[in-house]
C-alpha cells in the first residue's frame, strides 16, 4: 500500500534533522494560521498563487530563492563548524549525516537558490525592458515556477521523510547505483531535480520566445538593454542543455528503477559517461547563472555612472561568445578522467579562452565608470565588491583550466574555493545588487541604504576571510567534503575560515534587518515617480510598483536606452510627449493550472520515491487532467476598458510632470 | 523586423510578410497550401521509412554500406520533417526559425561528437590489456 514508507522513515535517533523539520513546521502552520485568521486567503490565491502575471511570479521565483539560500547557508555552517571541531575528532556531524549536507548544500544553493533567482529577474525585468505587457505564454510561466517549487519542496521534505542523497550535487555512480546508495536519498535527488528540470526547461523556452517575437515597436535587437541580452543567452543555454540533464538522469533512474545497466561497472555500462554527460549540462549551467548577473551588472555600471554602457555591442558579442564557446569546455571539471593529451590540451585551451569574452566585459564596466559621475549607492558597492571579487576568482580558474595543474588541485578546497569566489562573487553579489537596485520598482519603496551597507562589507569582507583560508589548504593538500581531519596543521585556517563565516551571518542577518527597518520606514523611502535611480532602459519609465498590464501604450523606441532617450526629450522641452489615445487593453486570466499540476508533480515524485506505483499513477493522470482542461478552455483573456487604462496613465503623467519640475529645479537641463 | 518609422499600420490579425513568422503562425488564406505540402510531406516520409525497411532486409546494395545507407535515409527524413511539416523556408519570414535550427544543430553536434571524441579517449592512461599494445610499450 505504502511502497517502502513507514515510519521508521523518520530519523527519530538524529536531533539536528527532527529539531529544524519541527521548527520549520510549526514556522509554516503559524503562517498558515495567520493567513486563515486575516483572511488573507483570497488576496494570496487571486492576486499570487493563481497569476500568470510576469511580475508576480517573478517575485515568487525570487521568494523562493531566498527561501532555499537561506535554508543552503545553514548547511553551510554546519559543514565550516564541523570540519574545525573535527580535527583528530569525531566532530558533531555523524559521516552520513555529513555527506547529505554537503550534497543537500550544493543541489540546494545550484539549483534551488541561484535559478530562481536569476530566472525570477528575468520573469520580472525582461518584458519591462521590452516594453512589452507579458512573457509569450502567461500560463505556461505559472506551470514553470510552481514545477520549480514543487521541487524544491521534495527535497525539504527529505529532511524529516526518510533521507537525502549521500552522493555530492552530482550523484556519480557507481556510487549513486543501486548496489551503493540502496536508500532513497538519490531518488529525492533524481525526482526532485527532474521536476525543477521541467521547470526551468518551461521558463527558457517562455524567454527566449519573448525577446524574439515580442519585443515594443522600435526595440530592434541592437537597441535592447543588456540584461535582456543575458537573459536570451542564458535561456538558449537552458533550451540547449537542461534536455540533456533530464537525459542523463532519466537514464540513471532506469538504472536505479528497473535495473539496466547504463551507467553500471557491470554488462556494458559505463560510469564514465554520466559524468561526461551530466557536465556537458553542468558547466553550461554555471554561465546559465552568471550571464544575467552579468546583465545585472552592466544596468547598475551604466545607470550609477550616468553614462551610456561602454561598448554595447562589445557586450553583445561577449556574451553571445560565452554563450557558445560554455559548450565546449566541459571536459575541464574531469581533467583527471583519463583522457589524453589531445582532449585534454582542447579542452584546456577553450577554458581559458572563454576568460577572454568576459575580461572583455570586465574592461567595459571599468570604462563605464571612468569618466563617469558614479554614484556610491548600496547596487553600486556590490557591483564594485564583484569586479575585485570576480577578477580573483576568474584568475584562479584560468589556473585550474591548465591541466597540469588541474591534476595537482582536483578535487582539492582549491577549487572549492574557486567555484564559491566565482559563483558568490559574481552571482550572489550580482542578486544582491539587483535586488536593491529594482526592489523600488517590484514593490514601491526603496531599501533602507545604511543597512544595505552593513551587508555588502560584511558579505564582502566575511567572503574573503571564510575562502582565502580554503585556497590556503587547497594548496597544502586538503581535499573536499572530508567529515573529519587528521592533520592538526590545517587547524588554524580552519578557524579562520569559521570567523569568516561569522561575518558572513552578521551580512545576512543586516540583510533581514534591512529589510525589516525598510518596511517599516516605506513610507519615508516611498518611490513617487518611478524612477527612483535616474535610470536608463524601459521598466524605469513605468510606476512603481508597475501597474498588472505594465504600459498603457506601447512605447516607440527611438534608439539605445530606450527611456533615457525619453526622459532627454521631455527635459529639453520641459513637457511629456503628447497624451495618446488610449485604447482597451487584452490581458490573460488568472489560471490555477500551475499550482494544480505542481501539486501532483510533487506527489507523482513523492510516490515514486517511495515507489507507491498506484499514487505515482493516479498523480500523473490526474496532471495530465489538469493540462486538459486547461486546453479546452473557453476565455483566456479579459479586457481592461479604456478609461482604467487612462486613470493608471494619467496618475504616471502626473508624478512624471513633478519629476521633470524637480529636475529643472534643481537645474538637471542640459 | 519592420522598425521603419515609414511602415504602414497594419490591421489586427494579419501578418506583415516581412516579419518573422513562429511555425504554424502563417496567414490563413495558405491553409489550402500547406494540406498539400503536408501530404507530399507524409508521402515522402512514407517512402523513406519504407526505403529504410526494405534495403535493410534486402542485398540490393553492399552490405557493409547499409548502415551508412541508413543513416543517409534518416537525415533526409529528418529534412522532410523540417520542409514540410515544420515549415523551416529560406524566405526572409523565417530568420529565426532558421537559427534556431542552426544552434540546434550546433549543439548536438558539440555534445556527441564530444562525447564521442571522450569516451574514445579514456583509455589514453590506463594500461594496456592486450598484449600486442603491451609490447609496443617496449622501448
Amino acid at each position: 500500500m505504502f511502497g517502502k514508507l513507514d515510519l521508521s522513515a523518520v530519523p527519530l535517533s538524529e536531533p539536528i534533522p527532527l529539531i529544524t523539520s519541527a521548527v520549520v513546521i510549526l514556522v509554516a502552520l503559524g503562517v498558515l494560521v495567520l493567513i486563515t485568521v486575516r483572511g488573507w486567503w483570497p488576496y494570496l490565491w487571486h492576486d499570487w498563487i493563481t497569476s500568470v502575471d510576469h511580475k508576480r511570479i517573478g517575485i515568487m521565483y525570487c521568494l523562493l530563492g531566498v527561501l532555499m539560500l537561506i535554508r543552503g547557508f545553514a548547511d553551510a555552517i554546519m559543514m565550516r563548524t564541523q570540519q574545525a571541531v573535527a580535527i583528530n575528532a569525531e566532530g558533531y556531524l555523524t559521516p552520513e549525516h555529513y555527506n547529505q549536507i554537503f550534497t543537500a548544500h550544493g543541489t540546494i544553493m545550484i539549483l534551488f537558490g541561484a535559478m530562481p533567482l536569476v530566472l525570477g529577474f528575468m520573469n520580472f525585468l525582461v518584458p519591462l525592458q521590452l516594453g512589452v505587457r507579458d512573457v509569450a505564454f502567461p500560463t505556461f510561466n505559472s506551470v514553470g515556477f510552481w514545477l520549480t517549487a514543487s521541487g524544491a519542496l521534495l527535497i525539504n521534505i527529505s529532511l524529516l521523510i526518510g533521507e537525502f542523497a549521500r552522493t555530492g550535487w552530482l550523484p556519480y555512480p557507481p556510487l549513486s547505483e543501486t548496489a551503493y546508495s540502496p536508500g532513497v536519498g538519490v531518488d529525492y535527488y533524481l525526482w526532485a531535480v527532474q521536476i525543477s528540470g521541467i521547470g526551468t526547461l518551461i521558463t527558457g523556452i517562455n524567454i527566449v520566445t519573448t525577446v524574439l517575437k515580442m519585443r515594443c515597436p522600435g526595440m530592434s535587437y541592437l537597441r535592447m538593454p543588456v540584461f535582456t541580452w543575458t537573459a536570451l543567452a542564458s535561456c538558449l543555454l537552458i533550451v540547449a542543455v537542461f534536455p540533456v540533464l533530464t537525459a542523463t538522469l532519466a537514464m540513471l533512474t532506469l538504472d536505479r528503477y528497473v535495473g539496466w545497466h547504463y551507467f553500471t561497472n557491470t554488462a556494458g555500462g559505463n560510469p564514465m559517461m554520466f559524468v561526461n554527460l551530466i557536465w556537458a549540462w553542468g558547466h553550461p549551467e554555471v554561465y546559465i547563472l552568471i550571464l544575467p548577473a552579468f546583465g545585472i551588472f552592466s544596468e547598475i555600471f551604466s545607470t550609477f555612472s550616468g553614462k551610456p554602457l561602454f561598448g554595447y555591442r562589445s557586450m553583445v558579442a561577449a556574451t553571445l561568445f560565452i554563450c557558445v564557446v560554455s559548450l565546449l569546455v566541459w571536459l575541464h571539471h574531469f581533467f583527471t578522467m583519463g583522457a589524453g593529451a589531445a582532449v585534454n590540451t582542447f579542452f584546456g585551451i577553450s577554458s581559458s579562452i572563454i576568460a577572454v569574452g568576459t575580461g572583455v566585459k570586465i574592461y567595459n564596466w571599468i570604462f563605464t565608470m571612468y569618466g563617469g559621475r558614479v554614484r556610491f549607492e548600496v547596487p553600486m558597492l556590490w557591483s564594485m565588491g564583484f569586479i575585485f571579487t570576480f577578477i580573483i576568482g576568474g584568475l584562479t580558474g584560468v589556473l585550474l583550466a591548465i591541466p597540469p595543474a588541474d591534476f595537482v588541485t582536483h578535487n582539492s578546497l582549491f577549487l572549492v574555493a574557486h567555484f564559491h569566489n566565482v559563483i558568490i562573487g559574481g552571482v550572489v553579489f550580482a542578486i544582491f545588487a539587483g535586488a536593491e537596485f529594482w526592489f523600488p520598482k517590484a514593490f514601491g519603496f526603496r531599501l533602507y541604504a545604511g543597512w544595505g551597507k552593513v551587508a555588502f562589507w560584511c558579505a564582502f569582507i566575511g567572503f574573503w576571510v571564510t575562502f582565502t583560508p580554503l585556497y590556503i589548504l587547497g594548496l597544502e593538500g586538503m581535499t573536499r567534503r572530508l567529515q573529519h581531519i587528521n592533520v592538526p596543521e590545517w587547524g588554524p585556517w580552519l578557524y579562520v575560515s569559521v570567523v569568516g563565516v561569522a561575518i558572513l551571518i552578521v551580512g545576512v542577518v543586516a540583510q533581514v534587518v534591512q529589510l525589516v527597518v525598510s518596511i517599516r520606514d516605506r513610507e519615508l523611502l516611498r518611490d513617487v515617480t518611478g524612477d527612483p535611480w535616474d535610470g536608463r532602459s524601459l521598466e524605469w519609465a513605468t510606476p512603481s510598483p508597475p501597474p498588472f498590464f505594465n504600459f498603457a501604450v506601447m512605447p516607440n523606441v527611438e534608439g539605445e536606452e530606450a527611456y533615457w532617450g525619453i526622459k532627454l526629450r521631455a527635459i529639453e522641452t520641459q513637457q511629456l510627449a503628447p497624451e495618446p489615445k488610449y485604447a482597451p487593453i487584452e490581458m490573460p486570466v488568472h489560471s490555477p493550472v500551475g499550482v494544480y499540476t505542481a501539486f501532483f508533480a510533487t506527489v507523482f515524485g513523492f510516490a515514486m520515491i517511495w515507489h507507491i506505483w498506484w499514487l505515482a499513477i493516479v498523480a500523473l493522470v490526474a496532471a495530465f487532467a489538469g493540462f486538459v482542461v486547461f486546453a479546452w478552455r473557453d476565455v483566456h483573456e479579459f479586457e481592461v476598458p479604456a478609461e482604467e487604462v487612462a486613470r493608471a496613465e494619467r496618475a504616471r503623467r502626473a508624478s512624471r510632470e513633478a519629476l521633470l519640475r524637480k529636475l529643472s529645479e534643481e537645474g538637471a537641463l542640459p | 523586423m519592420s522598425n521603419l518609422a515609414s511602415d504602414e499600420e497594419l490591421p489586427t490579425g494579419v501578418l506583415d510578410n516581412r516579419e518573422d513568422h513562429s511555425p504554424g503562425d502563417e496567414p490563413l488564406e495558405d491553409a489550402g497550401h500547406w494540406v498539400r505540402h503536408a501530404n507530399l510531406g507524409l508521402t515522402l516520409s512514407i517512402l523513406l521509412t519504407a526505403g529504410a525497411f526494405f534495403l535493410a532486409g534486402s542485398n540490393i546494395i553492399y552490405g557493409p554500406a547499409v548502415p551508412i545507407a541508413l543513416i543517409v535515409l534518416a537525415i533526409a527524413q529528418m529534412g522532410v520533417h523540417l520542409v514540410f511539416f515544420l515549415h523551416i523556408t529560406t524566405g526572409p519570414d523565417n530568420t529565426n526559425n532558421v537559427l534556431a535550427l542552426a544552434f540546434g544543430i550546433l549543439v548536438v553536434f558539440l555534445i556527441v561528437i564530444g562525447s564521442i571524441w571522450i569516451m574514445d579517449h579514456l583509455m589514453q592512461n590506463m594500461m594496456p590489456t592486450r598484449m600486442e599494445d603491451m609490447m609496443q610499450m617496449q622501448p
